[in-house]
């Protein structure tokens, strides 16, 4: 047997030209995960090996190719901070699994969770009573100046007597074959979504390898999840309200987020959706607010609350520390868990554990100096080139530096930069990761691997996650493992040593669910994203059906001698809120471009479509795929650079094409959405915008002090979308009154202000407070009155304009404000709670 | 023995009715030595439920929530405090401040570790290896560490002017030493500072001035407000108040109220509201003789 190649099992050599692996041949500077010292495939990979061979490299890609497929269309990404190209990345993910022996991972898990209980311990000690400072294990200078020390939580103790829920615990093997931890990650740690995820995909593309090879499963990992999320609860622990909190659809892991809602079946929140009173946090829902008893969050300490954390914080619940302090809510992990992230606390671990636990540190840590300590920096400072050097704090984004490159003249800057405040640097040896092998292009290379245990709380001690997050670099040279940096990830199999547990969260297909209809509350600040977006669409619609009949006119007329023109463009003017400086007729080109082009204009098209779009993308996990790609339509469909110099016909095609979406995205809003609030607050808003824009539109071109021409009003006709109705109605005879009747007063035309009126008072009945109410709600008494007004009115001895009170013009106006009043009282009862708050009076910044 | 009553008010007013507020204030007086508090009351209107906690420096942390569409918020805070006079008046033998330094750099005990905790950089409080040389001018080596920090106080506040107004919560120590202008909480900043700069622990101390002199003495600096001073802790002494705004020690006109490492762990009063639009606050306090009245009419401008 030679190295040259690779021995798989007893009958290896006869079939190594057939093997998938023949040509793979790491570097023997480190291990590799599958080929031992000897050469040979190490006995926990054979299986796998055995029948991959059997699969054979072309079935293999074709089932990769549909995996792939998968992972696109669930829609698994990656959010890279400030990527040019886009923010969201497709998942990268490696057929070939990372594999485990039992027998390997049962010595690994007993380390993995010793570490998590000293981290736990000594949590609870520095919030608490500061043993490990006053028996000098720990220096104060690693404590007192670090910014993840969160003095408004000190002496806070958690019902369960637990900081530390979750713990992810980042590993890579050294060249001596041992594991070491490269991280742990203790506040909102990452992962577990991903590790599931990819879980789901290996094993559906290789499903008859994955049951050969008695893979243990993970399901029974998310059953401690929700185990310890139920027991955290401080009340209400039969049946407590458990969210999880993420920062929002910008966070780089918000995929997983909305994934481990799903699964662990736990509502999605960000910090706007909750609100503390009297010491308690509560969900803010329409039907009012719901108390919450565990926040899982995904979003790190110091914005959790503004009040008493970071004040410029909008993500926070301000109120929140207090709430914590006075026992009656559980967040996972505790508040002030981020200290233990801090690479300074890392160097201390090993005399952490001996004082807390008795016990020697079992797992160790890459070895690390804190710079602090005298002889720690003589060391470091000496032998500087073989160091990796990172800041002894928290500091976001930071990453560690490798000494080892870097010129005689850099490493005596490092030298000065480290002596001038040693206290806040950490410094560790460099370490190179082992290999394993992942498929590149058509061919089975060496990547350096690092991957990401996970651990949750379970009674005195924690459960392991058989498997995790395997991620390798982006190539043989480079050592650095991050998502953020290229690289992909790996499913990790660990073999079962006994029978496997095949308990699963997600519900066989014949089980009987429980029937859930439409009518579930609804959170505010969904409620008030709905309600804007349907505002938004509308009002480009509007803007973009009288830019239409404007610029088709353009083809054959000019602004001087048009009769039509100047009242369409008066209307275009006051739906884009422009004050035309000039007189009648004196509009001209330059406002038309500005509405249609200029991005700074706030009711002009370019910002209003901005405005869809960035509203569509918060409430984007209530959206269908294809309700989606029409708002991505909508918003590529338009940009101004294409258009701006274009041909008139161009320009006309164009706006045509965003219509066709703007009825797409309606058409499915109608046909697909359910009968429930969301649907209910989207089309509010729509209703609302377009009574608005058709008491703008009449009260532009029915009340001159003449009657307009036909022409004129033909073209109101055509704006309104109308006109075929009116032509088969009333024939050719253009008539201001019958015009007015069909677009204000006409229930049965859906573009007329009475059927907006109609629709809005069916919505405010069935919203919530509103059902079983003996008397009207103000917003009802409005809608009641105007439409009787509408239904009452007489348009053929209506004066168009006049000094009375009676006029159209002045019905029109005092319409108009009742619109905008409709709004504002919606908003207050239903919606302003939903605004992220702002600080008064506290420091402007904290370290 | 001295008694005063004390009235705090701040008070703002909102163009836009706010509909929710979040605060945290520090209006209950902490205890501290030589301080005894009678009849303290926070007033909040609109009325607001409340819950008091102690901080870990010790300080009463009030946190209250306005859920009510408000256009005006009125915090006052009512107390007595009978004070003592303090503990010595004339300056007493203290070590070496290097000896201080390398005592709180050793092995903690209970009450250094206490001290241990104001010897870092804080949100407010940073220094430059500039300020640090400024600062060793009144350190020479084996000074006492007392007369070192008295004389440091006496520096600041004749090299620097007092002008109101000409900062604002979130100036930074490196800004009131280059424009040599600040008010009494940029002079608590600068001088804690200094002292943490050489290697001392100093802490942030807000509280009050009495408002009338005693009989023979003038007016001091920073009476009608909120005042600060700092602390510099002293092995034979334990904790030193002084007060570097009117180069003050001992400090018999100074009451207490709370103590942190910088503004930012003490802040009177501060909040997150929604709505709100734009708003104005005037702040007034008063310290009168316990038996005198307060004019009731007076609401500071």
């Amino acid at each position: 047997m030679t190295t040259d190649h690779i021995s798989i099992g007893h009958t290896d050599l006869s079939n190594r030209a057939r093997s998938l692996f023949s040509h793979y041949s790491p570097a023997a500077a480190v291990p590799d995960e599958m080929i031992g010292r000897d050469g040979g495939v190490r006995d926990h990979w054979r299986t796998l090996v055995r029948l991959l061979d059997e699969l054979g490299p072309v079935e293999l890609e074709k089932r990769w190719a549909t995996a792939r497929r998968l992972i696109h269309e669930n829609g698994v990404t990656y959010n890279v901070y400030g990527d040019p190209d886009g923010m969201d990345r497709p998942w990268v993910l490696d057929a070939l699994p990372l594999v485990f022996s039992a027998q390997e991972w049962a010595g690994l898990s007993d380390g993995l969770i010793q570490r998590a209980r000293v981290l736990d311990m000594a949590l609870a000690d520095i919030y608490g009573p500061q043993r490990l400072l006053k028996d000098a294990i720990i220096p104060p200078d690693v404590i007192f100046p670090n910014p993840g020390y969160l003095r408004p939580l000190v002496g806070a103790r958690p019902a369960d007597h637990r900081r530390l829920h979750m713990v992810a615990t980042d590993i890579g093997r050294c060249p001596d074959g041992s594991f070491c931890v490269l991280a742990d990650r203790t506040q909102a740690p990452s992962g577990t979504g991903y590790a599931l995820e990819n879980r789901i995909v290996v094993s559906r593309a290789i499903p008859e390898i994955f049951r050969d090879c008695h893979v243990s499963r993970l399901a029974t990992f998310f059953r401690s999840v929700r185990n310890l999320l139920q027991a955290a609860a401080p009340h209400n622990r039969d049946n407590p309200r458990v969210v999880l909190l993420t920062p929002g659809p910008y966070n780089e892991t918000y995929f997983e987020h909305a994934y481990l809602a799903q699964y662990l079946g736990y509502t999605l929140v960000e910090g706007a959706d909750l609100t503390v009173r009297d010491n308690h946090v509560y969900m803010k829902m329409l039907g009012g607010l719901q108390p919450v008893d565990v926040i899982f969050r995904r979003q790190d300490d110091g914005y959790c609350d503004p009040l008493e954390l970071m004040p410029d914080s909008t993500l926070g619940i301000p109120g929140l520390v207090q709430a914590v302090h006075a026992g009656n809510v559980a967040v996972v992990n505790a508040l002030g868990s981020g200290l233990m992230e801090s690479p300074a606390l890392g160097a201390f671990l090993p005399r952490m554990c001996r004082y807390l636990l008795g016990e020697e540190l079992k797992l160790p840590s890459v070895t690390s100096y804190w710079c602090g300590d005298e002889e720690s920096l003589r060391y470091v400072l000496d032998h500087l080139p073989q160091m990796l050097i990172k800041p002894a704090f928290n500091t976001p984004r930071q990453g560690p530096m490798s000494m080892e490159s870097l010129s005689a003249g850099q490493l005596d800057d490092w030298r000065q930069r480290i002596a001038a405040d040693p206290a806040q640097f950490v410094a560790e040896e460099q370490i190179s990761l082992s290999t394993a092998p992942v498929i590149i292009g058509n061919r089975i290379e060496a990547r350096h691997i690092a991957f990401r245990a996970h651990l949750a709380a379970a009674g005195e001690s924690y459960d392991v996650m058989p498997g995790g997050l395997a991620r390798f670099s982006i190539s043989t040279e480079s050592m650095i493992v991050s998502m953020q940096r290229g690289g992909g990830s790996k499913d990790t199999w660990v073999l079962s040593g006994g029978p496997v547990d095949s308990f699963s969260l997600l519900s066989p297909p014949g089980l009987p669910m429980e029937i859930s209809r439409a009518g579930g509350d609804l959170s505010s600040r969904v409620a008030d994203n709905l309600f804007w977006l349907g505002r938004y669409i509308e009002r480009a619609e509007a803007i973009v059906r009288l830019s239409r009949g404007i610029v088709g006119r353009l083809v054959d007329q000019n602004f001087e001698s048009s009769t039509e023109l100047p009242v369409l463009l008066e209307a275009l003017s006051r739906q884009a809120q422009i004050d035309r400086a000039g007189e009648h007729g004196k509009v001209g080109e330059m406002e038309m471009e500005d509405i249609l082009f200029a991005p700074t204009l706030a009711y002009g098209l370019q910002a209003t479509l901005r405005s869809v779009y960035t509203t569509a993308s918060l409430v984007r996990d209530r959206m269908s795929i294809d309700t989606w790609r029409i708002i991505n339509r909508i918003d590529s469909d338009f940009s101004a650079g294409d258009l701006r110099d274009r041909r008139l016909s161009d320009r006309l095609a164009s706006l045509d094409k965003l219509m066709i979406s703007f009825a797409a995205f309606a058409g499915l809003a109608m046909e697909s959405m359910s009968r429930g609030l969301a649907w209910r607050f989207l089309d509010i808003g729509r209703r609302i915008e377009r009574s608005a824009a058709m008491v703008q539109l009449c009260r532009t071109s029915l009340c001159g002090s003449e009657p307009p021409p036909p022409n004129a009003l033909e073209a109101v006709l055509e704006v309104a979308d109308s006109a075929i109705t009116y032509r088969r109605r009333y024939m050719t005879s253009l008539q201001v009154p019958l015009v007015a009747d069909l677009l204000l007063a006409d229930e049965t035309n859906p573009r007329s202000l009475a059927f907006q009126l109609a629709r809005l008072q069916e919505h405010v009945a069935q919203l919530p407070g509103n059902q079983h109410e003996a008397r009207l709600t103000p917003v009802q008494q409005i809608l009641l009155l105007r439409l009787t007004e509408l239904r009452l009115m007489e348009f053929n001895t209506l004066p168009a304009i006049a000094a009375k009170e009676s006029c159209l013009q002045s019905r029109l106006d005092s319409i108009l404000v009742d619109i905008f009043q409709i709004s504002d009282l919606l908003s207050r009862r239903y919606l302003t709670h939903a605004a992220p708050g702002r600080s008064i009076g506290a420091s402007a910044s904290t370290r | 023995m001295a008694v005063y009553r004390i009235r705090h008010l701040t008070h703002y007013r909102y163009q836009e009715a706010v509909t929710v507020c979040h605060n945290l204030a520090h209006l209950i007086p902490r205890d501290s030595p030589g301080h005894t508090w009678t009849q303290v009351e926070l007033d909040i209107t609109p009325d607001a439920s409340r819950t008091t906690r102690l901080d870990c420096f010790g300080n009463r942390t009030t946190v209250f929530t306005i859920d009510e569409p408000h256009l005006e918020l009125r915090v006052e805070s009512r107390s007595v405090v009978d004070l003592a006079p303090p503990r010595t008046s004339a300056l007493f033998p203290t070590s070496p401040w290097e000896a201080v330094a390398n005592l709180l750099r050793g092995k903690p005990e209970d009450e250094w570790l206490a001290a241990a905790e104001f010897r870092f950089r804080s949100p407010h409080v940073d220094w430059t290896e500039e300020i640090r040389r400024w600062a060793l001018q009144s350190f020479p080596p084996g000074r006492p560490i007392a007369e070192a920090a008295l004389d440091l106080a006496g520096r600041v506040c004749t090299e620097f002017r007092f002008v109101s107004g000409s900062t604002n919560v979130s100036t930074q120590v490196a800004e009131v030493f280059e424009r040599r202008t600040g008010v009494c909480q940029d002079f608590a900043h600068l001088t804690i500072a200094a002292l943490r700069s050489v290697g001392l622990s100093a802490r942030y101390v807000s509280g009050y001035l009495v408002t009338q002199p005693p009989p023979g003495g003038s007016r001091l600096i920073g009476a009608d407000a909120s005042h600060a001073w700092i602390s510099v802790y002293v092995p034979e002494y334990g904790w030193m108040d002084i007060d570097p705004t009117n180069h003050l020690w001992p400090l018999e006109a100074h009451i207490t109220v709370a103590w942190g490492r910088d503004f930012s762990d003490v802040s009177p009063l501060r909040g997150v509201i929604l709505g709100g639009g734009k708003h104005e606050v005037t702040v007034g306090v008063d310290v009168i003789p316990a038996d005198a009245e307060f004019d009731e009419r007076s609401e500071a401008p």
